[in-house]
């Protein structure tokens, strides 16, 4: 199956049924997952944990939860959700693990992942305009504006490209 | 579960049985049969069963349903027509987490399916399969009292009403299959 990816603090895994808490701990936070489609009720977050493993299952890649001393601080990996403009690099980090460097480091991992599993010399996001702490993350992790697009919710986002096989520096 | 069988790139598939009748293949999800379930979920027809969805929030649906079966262990088998290979719907059991207790579904795609015994035979099909493989043996159907063509499938199949209840996505008409054997 899909090995774990280890880094220095983190080891990212494919998300199972030990994480509905996980998931529905983060979701519930009208703040913290605001750029994710919540605040989610117990049973959304269910069927978003849900559809994170079928991803896994359907396109032989995904997100990734990441742990930290045993604990689930968030997760991140490579969607590619039918129906809209192409793949994303995602992350997302209980609001008590933000600020510590974790979303750079676990982004690390999947993108040199992507480039030896996958093959894929660069990997794409995007995000809201007001969505700030993505787009310095993006651009930490060497990745430059390709174009701007309307995404079918109507609202206009920059998408980014991030080199999957150089080394960048923080 | 564990995962006995893995994709191309080393993801786990489903450990799931693979169902047979005379006319149909039923076999767990995989990336090719999204077009005929997103094609479904933007028509009219899905007016009943949670639609219409556009193509992004049917993905959504169709990766949650197909990461059921590892969090479950059972899930929604695709239906293929034998003859043609053509996917003309799913059926099997559903059980999100929030959910009371497992449910018997079904969902047949074209109205060209109509009348022949397709969604009795796909739906017969999935209960004895989640019987014998799974225990499964006495599912409900949740069915919305609009939906007189699934209720009339659900009576051929002798299930009999049992009362309704307020679900997630709205109130909805339950039914009891008999219990068969595993």
């Amino acid at each position: 199956m899909t090995a774990d990816l280890t880094t220095a603090r983190l080891t990212l895994r494919m998300p199972d049924a030990r994480d509905h808490a996980s998931y529905s701990a983060f979701f519930a936070d009208a703040e913290a997952s605001r750029f994710y489609g919540g605040p989610l009720l117990p049973y959304q977050a269910w069927e978003r944990l849900a559809a994170d493993i079928g991803h896994f299952m359907l396109k032989g890649f995904g997100r990734f939860v990441i742990e930290k001393d045993g604990q689930v601080i968030g997760g991140c990996g490579i969607l590619d959700v039918d129906g809209w403009p192409g793949h994303e690099l995602t992350w997302w980090l209980l609001p008590a693990a933000r600020g510590q460097g974790i979303a750079q480091e676990a982004s690390r991992a999947v993108l040199a992942w992507a480039g030896t599993e996958l093959g894929w010399p660069r990997v794409e996001t995007h995000f809201r305009d007001e969505n700030t702490a993505a787009r310095r993350l993006t651009e930490s992790l060497g990745g430059t504006k390709q174009r701007r697009e309307t995404f079918p919710d109507g609202i206009d986002r920059d998408i980014y490209a991030m080199p999957t096989t150089e080394k960048v520096s923080a | 579960m564990i995962a006995a069988q893995h994709n191309m790139r080393g993801t786990p598939l489903p450990d799931a049985p693979v169902l047979k009748t005379a006319r149909l293949l039923l076999r767990p999800p995989q990336l090719s049969d999204f077009d005929a379930f997103a094609g479904f979920y933007a028509s009219p027809r899905s007016a009943m069963i949670g639609g219409p969805l556009d193509r992004k929030d049917a993905y959504s649906g169709f990766s949650s349903t197909a990461g059921q079966w590892f969090l479950k262990g059972y899930g929604f088998w695709e239906v293929i027509d034998r003859e043609s290979g053509v996917n003309i719907g799913r059926a099997g059991i559903y059980h999100p987490d929030f959910w009371p207790e497992p449910e018997l579904g079904w969902i047949i795609y074209g109205d060209s399916h109509e009348g022949r015994g397709i969604a009795m035979e796909a739906a017969t099909a999935a209960r004895d399969g989640a019987a014998r493989h799974f225990g499964i043996t006495a599912p409900i159907s949740s069915i919305e009292a609009t939906n007189s063509r699934s209720i009339a499938l659900a009576e051929r199949m002798g299930a009999r009403r049992d009362g309704e209840w307020e679900t997630p996505y709205g109130p909805m008409l339950r039914f009891r299959h008999p219990q068969v054997s595993a």
